[in-house]
C-alpha cells in the first residue's frame, strides 16, 4: 500500500466516481431529444484520471466505453495541458482521431480544481443525423468518408462554459434536423458540466492526494484481478476466424482473423490474417477494434470487475494499418459494427479451446441498422430508425435467453404502437421463426422477425446487415444458427430478397421484412435433456421433425410424451452415425 | 377509529389511531405462513385488546398485504395464458431485448422469463390501427378454439393484450363476452382496462402480471373476509395499492397487480404524512431494514409516482410510488473479493440465520455486526430487550473474514464496512433524485425501518442535506401509512395528439368519461361528492421524445383552447425545472390523459404533547464508547427515547435507543425531540 490512502477509501472513492457517470448517463438520457439515445439509449459516460486513464463507466454500451479510452489519449495529443481552461468542451466525431462512427459525437471537458487539471469526463451519443449522402447515416454500400457526414476533429464546442457560435453554425447548415442534433448536443454539454461539477466536489471532499492515490489504486486492483484471470487461462496461442458476408458493393466475403497470445498474466493479440480494409463502409476504426477485443477479454476472464484502464493492461494489441480493422484514410466507417461484432464472435471461438466454460456460441454477430425516411401526410420529413440485433448463442450452461440481445451494444427496440404512431407504416408481425436457434445440448435463441408495410411512397431504405451469408457457429458440436434476410414483399408476386447493406426506394403498400440472425448452439444435441426437447416442441420453437432428426428425441405426437426406449435408440444410431 | 395492518416478511404490524384523541397505538405479531389471514386476525384481536376498543368502534380496516409480490417473486402465480394480435405472440418474450444493467460483461445474467410460456400464447386474426380503426375484425371462432386449447391446457386466468386496443376496446371486451360464454371459470384480464396506454411490451407484461396474480388474489381476500366476517360481523376492509391509495378488498381481486410493492409505498406515505405534520415538503425517504433500503421522494408533500415502474424485473405500467430499493441493509455482509477489496452486499444474512452477532448460525460479518463492535448498538437491548446480540461472535466473525485479510484491526474493519455501504446508500439517494430531475440538498431525510436511523445521519450529511427526522415507532413505522391513506383509483386513456390538433370535444368526452368511472366507483363506496377529489392530469412530450412528463390540468366543464394553453405552459415550465431547458418553438404532444378519483378519509390528527423537555436529561440512562468517523471511539451517552420528553435538545456524540432501532447523533449534530415525538436532527451552523 502506498500513499495516502487505504482500500476502504479506496472503494468509497469508487463509488463516488461510478455515482458521477450514472449521474451524467441520467442527465443526458433526461435532457436529449432523439429517440436514440432517449429510448435506444445508444450512449456512455465516463470519468478519466488527470492522465486520461477510465476511472469509471456508467452502464451503457461497451462498445462505446472501452473505445472512450482510445479518443481521450488522442485528446491528450492534440490538447496537451495548458491549452484547455475551465468550461472548455471539446468536440469530435472523427473517426480517424480515435472516435467511432461520424453518427457518434464525443464530448470532452476538462475538470480544474484549485487551478490544477485533475481529470476529464465524456460522453458520447449517437446522432439521428450528421448529413452526408443518406438520411441517418446508415445506408450500406458507401465508398468513402466523405460522404458519411459532417467530420468534425477536436475542436472547441465551448469555450469556458460558453457556445462557440462559428461551430454550432457550421452544425446547424450541415444537418438535416438540427432542432434535434443541436438538442442532443446540447444535452450532451450539459451531461459535462454536471460530471465536472460532481468531480470537483469529490476532489473538494478528499483532496487531490488522496483522490489520485486512490483513483491509481484501483486501476491497480482491476489490473491485479485481471492478471489473476488471465493466469488461469492455459498458456498458448489460439486462433478464431469470422467472416462478414460483403462489404456491400462487391460479393467478396472479408475474413477476421484474431491470434490470440497467452502468456503468464498478459495476453497478446494480433490480427494476421485478417482482409485489408475494403472500399464499402464496414471499416473498423482503431476504437472500435480495441473496444472489441477488451470487451470480449472482461467478459472471459472476469465479468465483475470494475472496469477501468487498468483491465486494458495486461492486454498488448497489434494491429496492422491498412486492415479492415485498422483502416486509413478515406475509409468509409459507418457499418463498423457489423465488424465489431465479428472481432468478438472470433475471439469467443479461439477462447473456445482454453475455456471452453467461459465462452458462448456465436451470436447473431451484427447490428441490422435500418432508416427508412419519406414524407409523412402532413408533409413533413421523418426518419424511423430500426436497429436490431437477433439471437444470441448458447451457453455451457444453459440456452441463450430468447429475444434478448448480446455483445457489445446494449440498445432497446421500437415499439410497434411507437413506431406506427409516429410514421406511416404498419407492422405485420414481429415473433420468432421456429427452427432457427442452433441445435446442440443448450439450444441457441430463435431468430426474431418484423414485417414493415408502408403506407406513403418514395420511402428510402438504407441499411446495413450482415450474417446472411455466414452462419453463428456453434460451439462442441451444436449446430449453426440460422442466418438473416431482408425480403421484400414475402408471399407475393414480386417477393424479393435484398442486400445486406444498401440503399433503395420502397413504394407504398410493400412489406419488408427484416429477418434477423439467430444464435449458434452449445454442445452435442443428442445430449440435450429430452424433456427440454419436448418443451421446445410444444412451444413451437422447433418442429417434431427437428426433435427426432436433430435431437434424436421421439415425442408421442399426441401428447408429446417422451418415448424413452426409442429416444434411446434413435440417439444411439445417430451417434453411430456421426462416428463415421 | 381506524386500524392499520401490514404484513411483512417476518412480523406483522398493527397501528391504530384514536380519531377523537390522536392517540397512536402500535403491536406487533409473528407472520403466520402459509395461511397469512391467521396472523391478520391475531393481529386485529392483539390491537383491539391493547386500544380496548370493540370492533363496532372501528370505522374500517386497511390491510397491506405481500400475498401478490411474494407469488410474483417466487413465481407461484397461477396458470396463465395470452391472447394477443395475430403475428405478435412473442412479444411477451422479446421483450425490449436489452440485457440487464448487471449483464453489460456478463454472458450468464438474463432478463426474467415471461410468466407465460409459448404454448400458452395465442395469436387471433384482428386488427386495430392507431386511431382505432378496426382493418380486421375479430375472429370470434379463433377466439372460441384458443379458449377451448387453454381450457384443455388447465389455464386458470387468461390475459388479453392486442394492438392498439387502449385506443379501441372492441376486440378485448368480445374476447371477454366470449370468455364468459365458453369458458366462465377462467379469471380475465384486459389490457384495455388494466393499463389502457400505449407500447405493447410493458402493457402485455402488465396485464399478464394482473392476470397471473388475480386467482392467488381472490383466493387469499375471499378467506379472508369470510374469517374477519364469521368473528366480527361485517367489516370495512380497504387494501392498500402500491399507489399510495386504498380501494375495496373486491377491486383488489380484480386489479391484484395494484398490490404488488404495496408495503414500501407505505412507508414513502407515512414519510410525506410527518413531513406535512412538520412542515417539511421536500423530503427522501428511507426505509433500510435487514436486506434491503427503499428510497422514495416527496416533493410538494407529495410522494413521486411513476408509470414507468419495474419490479422483479417486469414493467409494470400502472401509476406507483416511485421506490428504488438497493440491496443494503443490517443483514447485508461484508466480503473481500479476488482483488482484496472490500465489499458489503448485496448478499444479506436475512433473519435467519441473520448476521452473526444473533447467534442463530450465521458465521459472517454483517452490517448489524459493525454497528455493534462500533458500540452503535446495544447487546442487551436489541429488540427492546427480547434477543440479546453476541458482540463476541460478531468480532470474530469480522477477524476472520475481514480484518485479518486486509491487516487492520478489528475496530478500524468495522469502520470500513459501515463507510462503504454508506457510500453505497448514498450514491443510491443521490442517482435516484438526479434521475428525478431533483437536487438532494434542498430535501431531509426521512430514516427508519430498523436500521435506518443509525446510518440516516452520516448519510445526510454527505449528501448535504437540510435535516433528519426519524418518526416515532421507526420500526413498524411503515403501516403508518396505512392509516393515512386515502381510497384511491386511478383511470387513464391514451389520446396521442398533437397540441395544434386537439380535438375539443374528443378531450373533454374522454375527461368525462374518465371521471364519471370513478364518481361512480367513489359512490358505491359510500363517498359524498364533497369528499371526493377528482384530479385531472395529462402527460404530454416533446414531438419524438420517448418519456412524458405528467401535468395538472384544472379540472372543468369544458376545456377550450385558454385551457389548453395553459397546459402546455405548464409542460414547458416543468420540462424547465426538471431538465433546464424547454423549447416554446417545439410541438407538444399529448399522451395519456390522466384521471385520479380520491376519496378523502378524515385527516389523521397526532397526538402532540407539550414542549416541556430541557435538556433530555430524563431520557439518559448511561454512556458507553461508540466510534465515530474521523473522532475513533467516545464515550457516548445514551438516551431512552421513550422516556425522552418534547422540547428536549441535546446534542452529539448520542446514541437514542428503543424497542425496535437506534438514532445515531454524530459529534456536533443536534437532536431535537418535536411535539409529536419525532427526532429532529440538525448540524453545520444550526
Amino acid at each position: 500500500m502506498t500513499g495516502k490512502t487505504d482500500f476502504i477509501t479506496m472503494q468509497v472513492i469508487r463509488y463516488a466516481m461510478e455515482q458521477i457517470a450514472d449521474e451524467m448517463g441520467h442527465t443526458l438520457v433526461r435532457t436529449a431529444r432523439s429517440t436514440v439515445i432517449k429510448e435506444i439509449m445508444d450512449i456512455s459516460c465516463a470519468v478519466f484520471d488527470h492522465k486520461g486513464r477510465t476511472i469509471a463507466q456508467a452502464h451503457h454500451a461497451p462498445m462505446l466505453l472501452t473505445g472512450l479510452e482510445i479518443t481521450m489519449s488522442r485528446l491528450l495529443q492534440e490538447y496537451p495541458p495548458g491549452m484547455l481552461q475551465d468550461g472548455d468542451i471539446i468536440i469530435s466525431n472523427d473517426p480517424y482521431m480515435g472516435g467511432q462512427h461520424i453518427m457518434d459525437v464525443q464530448l470532452f471537458a476538462p475538470v480544474f480544481f484549485e487551478g490544477e487539471l485533475v481529470g476529464y469526463v465524456g460522453s458520447l451519443a449517437h446522432m439521428v443525423d450528421m448529413g452526408g449522402a443518406s438520411p441517418g447515416g446508415v445506408a450500406g454500400g458507401v465508398n468513402e468518408i466523405y460522404l458519411e457526414g459532417l467530420r468534425l476533429p477536436m475542436v472547441k464546442l465551448y469555450k469556458g462554459y460558453k457556445e462557440d457560435k462559428e461551430i454550432f453554425g457550421i452544425l446547424q447548415n450541415n444537418i438535416r434536423v438540427p432542432h434535434v442534433t443541436l438538442g442532443d448536443i446540447r444535452a450532451m454539454a450539459s451531461c459535462n458540466y454536471v460530471g465536472v461539477r460532481r468531480l470537483q466536489d469529490v476532489f473538494t471532499k478528499y483532496g487531490v492526494e488522496t483522490v489520485q492515490d486512490a483513483t491509481a489504486m484501483l486501476m491497480d486492483y482491476s489490473e491485479r484481478r485481471m492478471r489473476e484471470g488471465l493466469q488461469a487461462i492455459p498458456d498458448g496461442t489460439y486462433t478464431g476466424v469470422d467472416y462478414i458476408d460483403d462489404d456491400g458493393l462487391s460479393d467478396d466475403p472479408i475474413k477476421i482473423q484474431i491470434n490470440i497470445i497467452k502468456k503468464g498474466d498478459g495476453i497478446k493479440v494480433n490480427f494476421d490474417g485478417t482482409s485489408k480494409q475494403v472500399k464499402g463502409n464496414i471499416n473498423c476504426p482503431i476504437a472500435t477494434t480495441y473496444a472489441g477485443v477488451y470487451y470480449t477479454i472482461i467478459c472471459v476472464v472476469d465479468p465483475s470487475v470494475a472496469a477501468n484502464s487498468g483491465c486494458y493492461r495486461p492486454v498488448k494489441l497489434d494491429v496492422e494499418e491498412g486492415l479492415i480493422v485498422n483502416p486509413r484514410m478515406p475509409g468509409a466507417v459507418a457499418s463498423r459494427t457489423n465488424t465489431s461484432q465479428k472481432i468478438v464472435e472470433a475471439m469467443l471461438k479461439a477462447f473456445s479451446t482454453a475455456i471452453p466454460d467461459r465462452v458462448v456460441a456465436g451470436s447473431h454477430g451484427q447490428i441490422s441498422t435500418c432508416a427508412f425516411s419519406s414524407y409523412d401526410k402532413k408533409g413533413r420529413r421523418f426518419v424511423y430508425t430500426e436497429i436490431q440485433g437477433g439471437g444470441a448463442g448458447a451457453r455451457p450452461t444453459k440456452d441463450a435467453r430468447e429475444g434478448q440481445d448480446s455483445h457489445l451494444a446494449r440498445f432497446m427496440n421500437t415499439p410497434v404502437e411507437a413506431a406506427e404512431m409516429e410514421f406511416p407504416v404498419r407492422v405485420e408481425c414481429y415473433e420468432f421463426i421456429p427452427d432457427t436457434g442452433g441445435a446442440g445440448k443448450f439450444r441457441g435463441a430463435l431468430s426474431m422477425r418484423k414485417d414493415i408495410r408502408f403506407l406513403c411512397d418514395n420511402v428510402s431504405f438504407a441499411r446495413y446487415g450482415d450474417r446472411q451469408k455466414f452462419g453463428p457457429f456453434g460451439l462442441f458440436g451444436g449446430s449453426e444458427g440460422a442466418m438473416g434476410r431482408f425480403i421484400l414483399n414475402p408471399g407475393k408476386p414480386g417477393e424479393k430478397r435484398m442486400r445486406s447493406k444498401g440503399l433503395d426506394t420502397l413504394q407504398y403498400d410493400d412489406v419488408i421484412s427484416l429477418q434477423l440472425p439467430g444464435g449458434g448452439g452449445y454442445g452435442n444435441p443428442l445430449e440435450r435433456d429430452p424433456e427440454l426437447v419436448k418443451q421446445d416442441v410444444l412451444d413451437g420453437k422447433i418442429s417434431l421433425a427437428t426433435a427426432k432428426d436433430t435431437y434424436g428425441v421421439i415425442l408421442n405426437p399426441a401428447d408429446l410424451a417422451v418415448q424413452q426406449q426409442a429416444t434411446e435408440q434413435q440417439r444411439q444410431e445417430m451417434g453411430k452415425i456421426a462416428l463415421k | 377509529m381506524r386500524i392499520g395492518i401490514d404484513v411483512g416478511g417476518t412480523f406483522t404490524d398493527i397501528v391504530a389511531i384514536d380519531d377523537v384523541t390522536g392517540q397512536f397505538h402500535y403491536a406487533k405479531t409473528l407472520t403466520t405462513y402459509p395461511n397469512l389471514w391467521e396472523g391478520v386476525l391475531e393481529g386485529i384481536a392483539r390491537i383491539l385488546d391493547k386500544t380496548g376498543w370493540t370492533m363496532d368502534q372501528v370505522n374500517y380496516i386497511v390491510h397491506g398485504t405481500t400475498i401478490g409480490t411474494n407469488a410474483l417473486i417466487e413465481k407461484k402465480g397461477a396458470k396463465t395464458g395470452l391472447i394477443t394480435t395475430e403475428g405478435f405472440m412473442d412479444v411477451l418474450e422479446i421483450g425490449r431485448v436489452q440485457r440487464p444493467n448487471e449483464a453489460l460483461y456478463d454472458f450468464f445474467i438474463d432478463n426474467p422469463l415471461p410468466l407465460v410460456p409459448r404454448y400458452l400464447r395465442k395469436g387471433v386474426p384482428e386488427r386495430v390501427n392507431a386511431e382505432g380503426e378496426v382493418l380486421l375484425p375479430l375472429d370470434e371462432e379463433k377466439v372460441r378454439e384458443v379458449l377451448q386449447y387453454f381450457k384443455e391446457q388447465n389455464v386458470e386466468s387468461v390475459a388479453v393484450c392486442l394492438l392498439f386496443a387502449f385506443q379501441n376496446p372492441a376486440h378485448e371486451r368480445r374476447i371477454a363476452e366470449i370468455c364468459a360464454e365458453v369458458f366462465p371459470e377462467a379469471y380475465i384480464s384486459l389490457s384495455s382496462e388494466i393499463a389502457p396506454e400505449f407500447r405493447e411490451f410493458e402493457r402485455s407484461s402488465t396485464t399478464v402480471i394482473n392476470a397471473y396474480l388475480q386467482p392467488v388474489m381472490k383466493r387469499y381476500i375471499s378467506q379472508l373476509t369470510k374469517e374477519l366476517e364469521k368473528k366480527y360481523g361485517k367489516i370495512d376492509l380497504r387494501i392498500m395499492q402500491a399507489s399510495g391509495g386504498t380501494i375495496t378488498a373486491e377491486a383488489a381481486e380484480k386489479f391484484a397487480i395494484n398490490t404488488v410493492n404495496s408495503g414500501p409505498a407505505g412507508g414513502v406515505l407515512a414519510g410525506s404524512f410527518i413531513g406535512n405534520i412538520t412542515e417539511r415538503k421536500k423530503l427522501i425517504s428511507v426505509d433500510m431494514g435487514g436486506t434491503s433500503f427503499d428510497i422514495g421522494l416527496i416533493d410538494g408533500g407529495i410522494p413521486k409516482i411513476t408509470s414507468e415502474a419495474k419490479f422483479d424485473g417486469y414493467p409494470i405500467k400502472i401509476p406507483v410510488i416511485d421506490i428504488d430499493a438497493i440491496g443494503a441493509g443490517g443483514g447485508s455482509i461484508a466480503w473481500i473479493d479476488k482483488g482484496g477489496a472490500l465489499n458489503v452486499g448485496p448478499q444479506s444474512a436475512g433473519a435467519a440465520p441473520g448476521p452473526s452477532c444473533y447467534g442463530k448460525g450465521g458465521r459472517l460479518p454483517a452490517v448489524t455486526d459493525a454497528n455493534l463492535v462500533l458500540g452503535r448498538l446495544n447487546e442487551e437491548y436489541f429488540l427492546g430487550g427480547e434477543m440479546s446480540l453476541r458482540k463476541d461472535l460478531a468480532y470474530q466473525a469480522i477477524k476472520e473474514h475481514v480484518a485479518d485479510p486486509l491487516g487492520m484491526s478489528v475496530e478500524e474493519a468495522a469502520a470500513g464496512i459501515i463507510r462503504i455501504i454508506n457510500a453505497k446508500m448514498s450514491k443510491g439517494i443521490s442517482v435516484n433524485s438526479v434521475e428525478k430531475g431533483s437536487d438532494v440538498r434542498e430535501f431531509t431525510l426521512v430514516a427508519f425501518g430498523g436500521a435506518g436511523p443509525l446510518h440516516a445521519v452520516e448519510l445526510a450529511v454527505e449528501l448535504e442535506m437540510q435535516a433528519v427526522v426519524v418518526p416515532p415507532i421507526c420500526g413498524g413505522f411503515s403501516a403508518v401509512g396505512l392509516l393515512v391513506s386515502d381510497v384511491r383509483y386511478d383511470f387513464v386513456q391514451t389520446m396521442i395528439r398533437s397540441s395544434d390538433d386537439i380535438d375539443l370535444g374528443q378531450l373533454n368526452e374522454i375527461y368525462k368519461e374518465l371521471e364519471q368511472k370513478g364518481i361512480a366507483q367513489l359512490t358505491a363506496e359510500r363517498f359524498n361528492l364533497q369528499d371526493m377529489e377528482l384530479v385531472w392530469s395529462v402527460d404530454l412530450r416533446y414531438e419524438g421524445q420517448s418519456y412524458e412528463l405528467n401535468v395538472p390540468v384544472d379540472r372543468g366543464e369544458n376545456l377550450g383552447k385558454k385551457d389548453v394553453e395553459k397546459i402546455i405552459e405548464r409542460f414547458h415550465a416543468l420540462h424547465e425545472k426538471l431538465y433546464a431547458y424547454s423549447s416554446q418553438e417545439e410541438e407538444v404532444q399529448f399522451v395519456n390523459l390522466r384521471v385520479t378519483a380520491i376519496g378523502k378519509t378524515p385527516p389523521v390528527e397526532f397526538k402532540t404533547e407539550s414542549l416541556t423537555g430541557k435538556n433530555g436529561a430524563e431520557g439518559l440512562k448511561g454512556s458507553r464508547p461508540v466510534y465515530f468517523e474521523g473522532h475513533g471511539f467516545i464515550d457516548t451517552p445514551i438516551y431512552e427515547r421513550d422516556r425522552l420528553l418534547s422540547g428536549s435538545r441535546f446534542t452529539g456524540p448520542a446514541v437514542v435507543e428503543e424497542t425496535i432501532s437506534s438514532t445515531l447523533v454524530t459529534p456536533g449534530a443536534s437532536c431535537y425531540v418535536d411535539e409529536f415525538g419525532n427526532l429532529i436532527l440538525t448540524w453545520g451552523e444550526v
